[in-house]
């Protein structure tokens, strides 16, 4: 028997949770699925400081559970590390198939399954995926205490988390394709100053080399053109992310990189079918502007339910 | 506790992993670390499903470096497979899909 709901939020990160709190609030029956624990980026990000309400800082992990114990108080539910192993977004009502076994059904689904870590697309990076090469400080950053690893990126992500892993590391240094970072430039400052990073501009990884683990990288200066090999212990990396949007291909309109339009209701072209967050076709993408998706794709699903009941 | 999952340490390794008659998938896992809280209760189903045909042991990083350095894991989760004492396919790691676990352990056991 399909457990039947008002809405199904899809991704349980600051937008998903949000409209979860919203809907939960207003009494729509509301369920959140995530393939992982909830939290989305922000739950690997090791220090907010640009949230509004925490003056002090606050590391991802903690606003996360927050998120997540505000939309559980108000009873929205949520499935943590479940997987939809088949979906059909146009019927009525929506449906899906979590682990292959439990089906849920719902009028109106709020997509807001986020972006993942960006992949630098050069050789021997799947070979040493979890074999020297991460795209989580906060996760194996202990991997690394007292070696000497690289960063590459130069945006707000690769230096904070760049300065996250001084804890750990011996030595950082940050291979940037510019000559300046794209950072705020508080933390870019921070990083330029630190005495256990470094940086080496205008060049890119070309390839990833080693035995059993990672040892050795290649980098090209994209204005000279010379390659180097450089010996290293371990890589983050951290070159901006991608919308998860491969499951929704066909199903919704997608832009030439995988992002989905919607009107300023966060509607798309489905009827009863919204999303959130990253994922959407917008100029700004920050944990600030997805709580402002969830709020209106939950008020807009909210309305769409009633009118439909009424 | 499950009774599905054996906690081993790295003492335990040539024992549990390497002279297992079984095939075996071992976990590296670490706190704080959300893809590996995500993953133990799929794997712990997973592992409920295959009971008798494959032994699914799970270690704590942090307490068995070592090992972990011996093997080239640099990451957590990571999971590596083990058949007659030889590690087999190809590792899986970061966040894994309970599908994706399950089909790395039908090719392990064939």
């Amino acid at each position: 028997m399909a457990e039947a709901y008002d809405l199904i939020v899809v991704g349980a990160g600051p937008a998903g949770l949000t409209a979860a709190i919203y809907a939960a609030r207003a009494r729509i029956r509301t369920l959140v699925i995530d393939e992982s624990m909830p939290g989305g980026q922000v739950k690997t990000t090791h220090k907010v400081s640009n949230y509004p309400g925490f003056p002090e800082d606050v590391t991802g992990a903690e606003l996360a559970q927050k998120f997540t114990r505000q939309a559980e108080r108000f009873g929205a539910k949520i499935a943590r590390a479940v997987e939809i192993t088949e979906f059909d977004l146009r019927s009525e009502p929506k449906r899906f198939v979590l682990d292959e076994e439990d089906e849920v059904t719902a009028p109106a689904v709020i997509v807001a399954t986020g972006a993942r870590p960006r992949e630098l697309g050069v050789e021997g990076e799947k070979k040493f995926k979890g074999r020297g090469i991460s795209y989580c400080a906060t996760c194996d950053g202990a991997y690394f205490e007292d070696k000497d690893i690289h960063v590459i990126g130069g945006g707000n992500s690769a230096v904070e988390e760049s300065l996250f892993l001084t804890q750990f590391a011996r030595s950082i240094t940050i291979v940037h394709q510019f000559d300046h970072f794209q950072a705020e430039a508080s933390i870019a400052h921070e990083a330029l100053e630190h005495p256990k990073i470094k940086v080496i501009w205008d060049s890119e990884p070309r390839g990833f080399y080693g035995e059993k683990s990672l040892q050795r990288l290649r980098i090209e200066n994209v204005k000279t053109h010379e390659m180097q090999e450089l010996t290293t212990d371990g890589v983050f990396v951290f070159i901006g992310m991608v919308p998860q949007t491969e499951w929704l291909k066909g199903v919704v309109e997608l832009d030439k990189w995988g992002y989905v339009p919607t009107d300023e209701t966060m509607a798309t072209s489905v009827p009863g079918l919204f999303v959130a967050g990253d994922i959407r076709v917008k100029r700004f993408r920050q944990i600030t502007t997805a709580v402002a998706d969830g709020t209106i794709a939950a008020l807009a699903a909210q309305k769409y339910v009633r009118d439909r009941r009424a | 506790m499950s009774g599905y999952v054996k906690e081993i340490d790295q003492s335990l390794y040539e024992s549990e992993v390497i002279g297992s008659t079984e095939p075996v998938v071992l976990d590296f896992f670490s706190t704080e670390c959300p893809p590996c809280e995500a993953l133990a209760p799929k794997y712990e189903a997973v592992a409920e499903q295959f009971a008798g045909k494959v032994k699914f042991c799970k270690i704590f990083r942090q307490g068995n470096r070592e090992l972990a350095q011996k093997l080239g894991v640099t990451g957590s989760p990571t999971l590596l497979f083990f058949r007659n004492g030889r590690e087999v396919g190809e590792r899986l790691s970061g966040e894994i899909k309970r599908t994706e676990l399950k089909r790395a352990v039908e090719q392990l056991v064939g």
